[in-house]
């Protein structure tokens, strides 16, 4: 508060003691009419003013960066001024008699006249330096500002020299510093780098206005001559401030001279130029879009819009091509190659040019994976049969995206002038397609590691669900020993069994194998699970059951899907063995005469209709004898395979049991698990793997 | 990762589907794709040669059931030919030879389609 304080307080001192100065001036001018110059340092008395004034104008000026408007600055205040002294030295006018060396003001008039005509000259003699000192040093090189600030010194070098100096004298000294003032102008003036980087339209403005302050300062220039009424009033005030005027009005005057013609000059250019930052621009945007990949949709509508503006097209579209694998997932009927974004061209007309002709641009760009131009679309071999467009096309431009050298898409460019696009375009065009390229291929990674997280999250989710779903106990009955030993190849698994007491009497016991894998296999056998806890007990003829579960799984399994399954029921009591097949492995009885696989007739749920499955389905019944066993398996097993594709197979597994077959449930388990796992040589299962054991001991 | 091939022919307006090599859960889209393209040019009288295939899975087998319905219904069929004892088993098992016509060689089927039209 206090610096600021102290800062204004200054600004004021800074005026009032240079007001006070010239009016010190101004009595000594009129006392000097009657008496002859009563003191000799007058000059520097009124010097001394204008430093005054300069540092409140210092203590003022904002640095504005923008050499167009300081221009216009000059234009203005050198408009203003040019009114002041044409009004105030030419209508109004002033008289002196020239007497020796000096000029004697006839009235007072002339005095107040010539002085108001000095301060104002002076002050805006100032501004007019410090205005050109923003425009030479805008993009400022290492020597920029040094070399300004001679430039002053060398204006005020031969300001100060001519101090006390009559009107019409000369001084070697002044005249010499004045000249080397006039060499380092040259030196300053040709400083313009602002004229490059204007616009066209800026251009033409600095030109108007160049010329404008040429003609405005020739007019000072002229009104201000040492023999005019106005020269003459500067004279009177001070030689020196004449000095200063003139050295000002000529720096303004070869500034403006050299930065109008300089802009002449640059005008043929200016529309490459302006072209240049455009194309800088939007790769800039275009560099930040490859940060915004989050947003597919925005990211292409980015591309194409950008497209418009680097090479000024008329209309611009981006179609992507579809990663192989997301292909697969795709159903048939959708292409993989889509249309993501357009701009000013609507969807039929690019259908139509994609699909009206053996030769398409398309395909000729997926092919050579190269740039395709076509100058003139209605004469153009290729392009000549593309009319009925809504759109009118001169040229068009289609260039390959390739990323991680797969080609990702193809952006098209089309302007309604034939001959178009030049060579620069397509280099800009192609530079700006690699950039959406790695855009593109980018925003398909992060979409993938977020599927992927997804599809994780999903599995767990199955994973624990199926997890619940398996027994979590094995019945306990007397004189049986069943083992179970199952393993899901991957994180979940199409396998399912369960066991179930209908009464005191009956065991059922389920094995099946749900098509496919993941969370669908486990919705499905989620459901199984339901179908089975509620008619196993309503339908203990496996028959029965079975019918009943392909209808109630019919309605709701999808038609590429299916359930294998064996439905069997044991006796406790008795050792009767009761099953039905619907399309799953056959199970092996092993009794002491004979292993031999049991295969009643029996088509998979879900596959045909009810009446079919009711038409086929056979029941199977056996008697087990003390020591005989029941393998039941799923496809793991006969399909466990070498990394050659040699499958373990039947014979295989009937042998393994064979040899087995007095062990007990635990051992023939084991024996056939490690008689796969030698097989396949310790390779990782490739498919769920479910083996049940049923020991029958009872005499 | 696993070489599935699929080939195209057409005898006497017959679609015939050569398949090679193992179809399972990776290829059995393409394979879906297949029928697919034929289905959709009105083409209802597929033969599925299996003589080069060696592997089938549930997913694959899942192609035949998806399309049978939609075949059959527009009065033509898929007939299923020369496959190899082991793959023969795999059909066998679910019940597919109840289902479809499963036919030694791709001459019979093709007999049996042009006496059927």
């Amino acid at each position: 508060m206090n610096i600021k304080l102290l800062q204004r307080f200054g600004k004021i001192f800074y005026l009032i003691t240079g007001f006070t100065l010239f009016m010190i001036g101004l009595i000594l001018d009129v006392i000097g009419k009657n008496v002859g110059p009563v003191f000799a340092q007058i000059d520097l008395i009124k010097i001394g003013a204008f430093v005054a004034f300069y540092l409140f104008i210092q203590s003022y000026w904002k640095r504005e960066s923008i050499p167009l408007k300081r221009l216009t600055a000059i234009l203005i205040l050198g408009t203003v001024v040019l009114g002041i002294s044409l009004l105030l030295a030419v209508a109004i006018g002033t008289e002196f008699e020239f007497k020796g060396s000096s000029l004697i003001p006839n009235n007072y008039s002339t005095i107040f006249i010539s002085n108001a005509l000095a301060v104002i000259i002076g002050v805006a003699a100032i501004i007019f330096i410090l205005l050109l000192r923003d425009i030479l040093v805008y993009k400022p090189r290492r020597y920029t500002k040094r070399n300004f600030l001679i430039l002053v010194i060398g204006l005020l070098a031969a300001t100060f020299s001519a101090i006390n100096l009559n009107p019409y004298e000369s001084r070697l000294v002044t005249t010499i510093l004045f000249g080397i003032f006039v060499l380092l102008i040259l030196i300053n003036s040709f400083r313009m780098p602002w004229i490059v980087f204007l616009k066209k339209r800026e251009k033409v403005l600095t030109i108007v206005f160049t010329f404008s302050t040429l003609v405005i300062f020739t007019a000072l220039s002229i009104i201000f001559q040492d023999n005019s009424s106005a020269g003459k009033s500067i004279l009177y005030f001070s030689h020196s401030l004449k000095y200063f005027v003139d050295g000002t009005f000529l720096f303004v005057l070869l500034y403006s001279l050299i930065a109008f013609l300089s802009t002449i000059f640059h005008l043929p250019t200016s529309d490459t130029f302006d072209r240049k930052m455009s194309e800088v621009a939007s790769l800039h945007n275009l560099s930040k879009l490859v940060t915004q990949v989050l947003d597919f949709n925005e990211l292409v509508d980015s591309v194409t819009g950008m497209t418009l503006q680097v090479c000024e097209a008329k209309s611009s579209w981006l179609e992507i091509i579809q990663p192989a694998e997301k292909l697969k997932n795709l159903k048939p009927e959708q292409s993989g190659i889509y249309v993501a974004a357009q701009k000013n061209i609507s969807v039929p007309d690019i259908d139509h040019i994609n699909l009206s002709s053996s030769f398409t641009l398309r395909s000729s760009v997926i092919n050579d994976r190269k740039p395709v131009m076509i100058d003139d679309f209605k004469n153009d071999t290729r392009t000549q049969h593309l009319n009925n467009l809504e759109s009118k096309f001169g040229s068009i431009l289609a260039v390959p995206l390739i990323a991680r050298n797969e080609l990702v898409g193809i952006l098209y460019a089309t302007k309604e002038t034939e001959y178009g696009f030049d060579r620069e375009d397509l280099e800009v065009i192609s530079a700006f397609a690699d950039q959406a390229a790695v855009a593109v291929d980018n925003s398909r990674l992060i979409e993938k590691s977020f599927e992927r997280e997804r599809l994780m999250r999903e599995m767990n989710l199955a994973q624990e669900m199926q997890k619940k779903l398996r027994p979590q106990t094995i019945p306990n009955i007397e004189h049986i020993e069943l083992e179970v030993f199952s393993s899901p190849a991957f994180e979940v698994g199409g396998d399912y069994y369960d066991f179930m007491m209908i009464d005191d009497k009956r065991l059922a016991i389920v094995i099946g194998d749900v098509s496919g894998k993941g969370v669908s296999a486990a919705f499905y056998m989620a459901e199984m699970k339901g179908i089975f806890q509620s008619l196993c007990k309503i339908y203990p003829s496996p028959k029965d059951f079975l019918v009943n579960a392909n209808q109630a799984i019919s309605s709701s399994i999808d038609k590429r899907s299916f359930i294998s399954l064996i439905y069997a029921v044991l006796n406790i009591e008795t050792g009767v063995v009761t099953s039905a097949r619907a399309g799953h492995c056959p199970f092996i009885l092993a009794k002491e005469s004979d292993v031999s696989f049991v295969r009643p007739n029996g088509i998979g749920l879900g596959m045909g209709n009810s009446e079919l499955f009711t038409k086929y389905i056979q029941e199977s019944q056996t008697q087990l004898n003390s020591g005989d066993a029941v393998i039941f398996y799923t496809d793991g097993i006969t399909e466990a395979h070498t990394k050659d594709g040699d499958e373990f197979g039947y014979s295989r597994l009937l042998e393994a049991i064979k040899n087995n077959r007095d062990n007990s449930a635990i051992d023939i388990r084991d024996a056939i698990i490690s008689s796969v796992n030698k097989y396949m040589q310790n390779q990782p299962p490739h498919d769920d793997t479910t083996l049940i054991i049923l020991k029958w001991l009872r005499n | 990762m696993t070489n599935f091939k699929i080939n195209f022919r057409e005898s006497s307006n017959i679609q015939i589907i050569d398949l090679k090599g193992y179809l399972d859960a990776h290829t059995a889209p393409d394979f879906e794709n297949a029928i697919q393209k034929i289905i959709n040019n009105k083409q209802y009288n597929i033969i599925v040669n299996c003589k080069n295939l060696s592997y089938i899975s549930s997913a694959g087998l899942g192609v035949f059931m998806a399309y049978i319905e939609e075949v059959r219904k527009n009065k033509g069929d898929i007939k299923i030919t020369n496959m190899s004892s082991k793959i023969y088993n795999v059909f066998d098992i679910l019940g597919f030879p109840l289902l479809y016509e499963i036919m030694n060689t791709e001459e019979d089927a093709l007999k049996k389609f042009t006496k059927s039209v």
